[in-house]
């Protein structure tokens, strides 16, 4: 029978071998990505368990992608090729099930089905299916298909960064410009204080609210904080502020500065996020949003 | 390889599969052909020896597959490079989310030094099914509607009105007139 030690030496050793294997894979993409992704080798020190630390809650409010990736050319031409395998071996199509011979959408389907034929081999090796001449007037021709509807809306165009229809393939975080703790008018998070008995994600919400509006359909997705801005050792203001950043998403609605502690808005991606934001806040922050 | 294997692998596929009777049951069609239509889609011929009206099975499979292949290695060179795209793309998936969760446990340990009661609440598991005094109340002075939406939003599990990404975008856009239907508790 295996004893005790005995089993815990060989999980203990298939799981070196397993990190070992782990670290001699494949090359990777993000091995050649260069420092973003590399893990922070800053010193994990111990925040000083001062009295006076102050605690702040912010809410980073994300609009989730509206349309899926696009593709890029690598896909899209295994995609086409696929789908070319998948028309030389699927069966034919029963199309005397299911069109009257000589109808209208028959002659239609055929005419689409050639087209598809075409762009998928590319060449006249169609074999063609007999279209009756005779032709019924009584059949209604299918129903005018709707376009759908483009994947760039004219907020792209303009770059209007207020609309929530802009960049529809990317996450977009809310950033309100106001006065941060130190009182100066920088872009930041949505921030607000924690009262006394109330929980931090409850103080986050509150706080969004009052900066930006009830006009939204929010989510918090977790009682738990996704990150903490620690204030810097060297700042020249005393009170230390630790922000706690909470991930909320908006569903509806649309965000509204409130004209006290917040003067503007704007729905950014992590790119246009980067551009706004100090350098100390953007290091603090940029771990917490997605890439994509 | 053994005998038997080999005999197994050898053997030529049956040309009938099975018999199937009510494919072969022929009552007269009359001059409506379309039953005969329908009988031949819902039991298709097993007879793996002609282009069957409704194609259950393709002979000519070879020579489309050629058409549409360049070869076999190029096939595999493709499969490969396939693979090898799929694990770039979830390799940069997993390293965006370990970091993600790193950054959020080294909030949960700051946390943790700093308010240890805050530490404890973060930390509590959310009951779906329990209601807050103040949402009970709050609950009797609403409308039926207005009622529904309060108690459709469970704390704890996502909202129903988090959208799957498609394709195309709606045709109504964002929807950016959205009123809160019950005060805020």
């Amino acid at each position: 029978m295996w004893s005790r030690n005995a089993l815990a030496c060989c999980s203990k050793q298939s799981r070196a071998a397993c990190a070992q294997l782990r670290s001699r894979t494949l090359a990777t993409v993000t091995d050649a990505a260069g420092p973003s992704s590399a893990p922070t080798s800053t010193p994990k020190a111990s925040p000083s368990r001062s009295s006076k630390a102050s605690i702040q809650a912010a809410v980073v409010l994300n609009r989730s992608p509206i349309i899926t990736r696009t593709p890029n050319p690598l896909e899209r031409a295994y995609y086409a090729y696929q789908s070319r395998i998948q028309r030389a071996l699927f069966n034919p199509f029963p199309d005397e099930f299911y069109f009257r011979p000589g109808s209208i959408l028959e002659g239609q389907f055929n005419a689409e089905e050639k087209q598809r034929e075409k762009l998928a081999f590319g060449g006249p090796s169609v074999k063609e299916k007999p279209i009756q001449t005779l032709v019924d007037s009584d059949d209604q021709v299918g129903k005018q298909q709707q376009q759908p509807m483009p994947r760039i809306h004219e907020a792209d165009i303009k770059g209007d960064v207020r609309s929530l229809d802009r960049q529809m393939e990317r996450n977009l975080y809310l950033l309100v410009h106001g006065k941060d703790s130190a009182g100066k008018d920088v872009w930041r998070f949505p921030q607000g204080g924690v009262e006394e008995g109330q929980a931090l994600h409850q103080a986050a919400e509150r706080d969004l609210y009052a900066e930006c509006g009830e006009d939204m359909d929010t989510w918090v997705v977790s009682r738990k904080p996704i990150g903490v801005m620690e204030p810097s050792s060297a700042s020249a203001s005393s009170p230390q502020a630790y922000v706690f950043f909470y991930k909320a998403h908006i569903l509806a609605g649309q965000a509204t500065p409130n004209g006290k502690t917040v003067k503007d808005l704007a729905w950014l991606t992590k790119e246009e996020i980067e551009s706004r934001v100090d350098q100390q806040y953007w290091a603090s922050v940029k771990d917490m949003l997605s890439d994509s | 390889m053994s005998f038997a294997l080999r005999a197994v692998r050898e053997a030529t596929p049956p040309l009938r599969v099975a018999q199937s009777s009510v494919r072969y049951a022929r009552k007269d069609a009359g001059p409506d052909p379309r039953v005969e239509h329908i009988r031949r889609a819902l039991y298709p011929g097993n007879i793996r020896n002609k282009e069957t009206p409704i194609g259950s099975w393709r002979p000519n499979v070879g020579g489309r597959l050629q058409r549409a292949i360049p070869s076999v290695q190029a096939h595999e060179t493709i499969e490969r490079a396939w693979f090898l795209h799929q694990r770039h793309v979830r390799k940069r998936r997993e390293a965006e989310l370990e970091r993600k969760h790193r950054f959020m446990v080294r909030a949960m340990e700051v946390l943790h030094e700093l308010d240890p009661k805050l530490y404890k609440q973060a930390n509590q598991e959310e009951d779906p099914r329990v209601r807050r005094p103040e949402e009970i109340e709050l609950a009797k002075t609403l409308k039926a509607p207005e009622k529904r939406a309060l108690e459709s939003r469970i704390r704890g599990l996502f909202p129903r009105e988090l959208r799957v990404p498609t394709d195309t975008p709606p045709r109504s856009g964002w929807n950016y007139d959205w009123k809160p239907p019950f005060p805020r508790v």
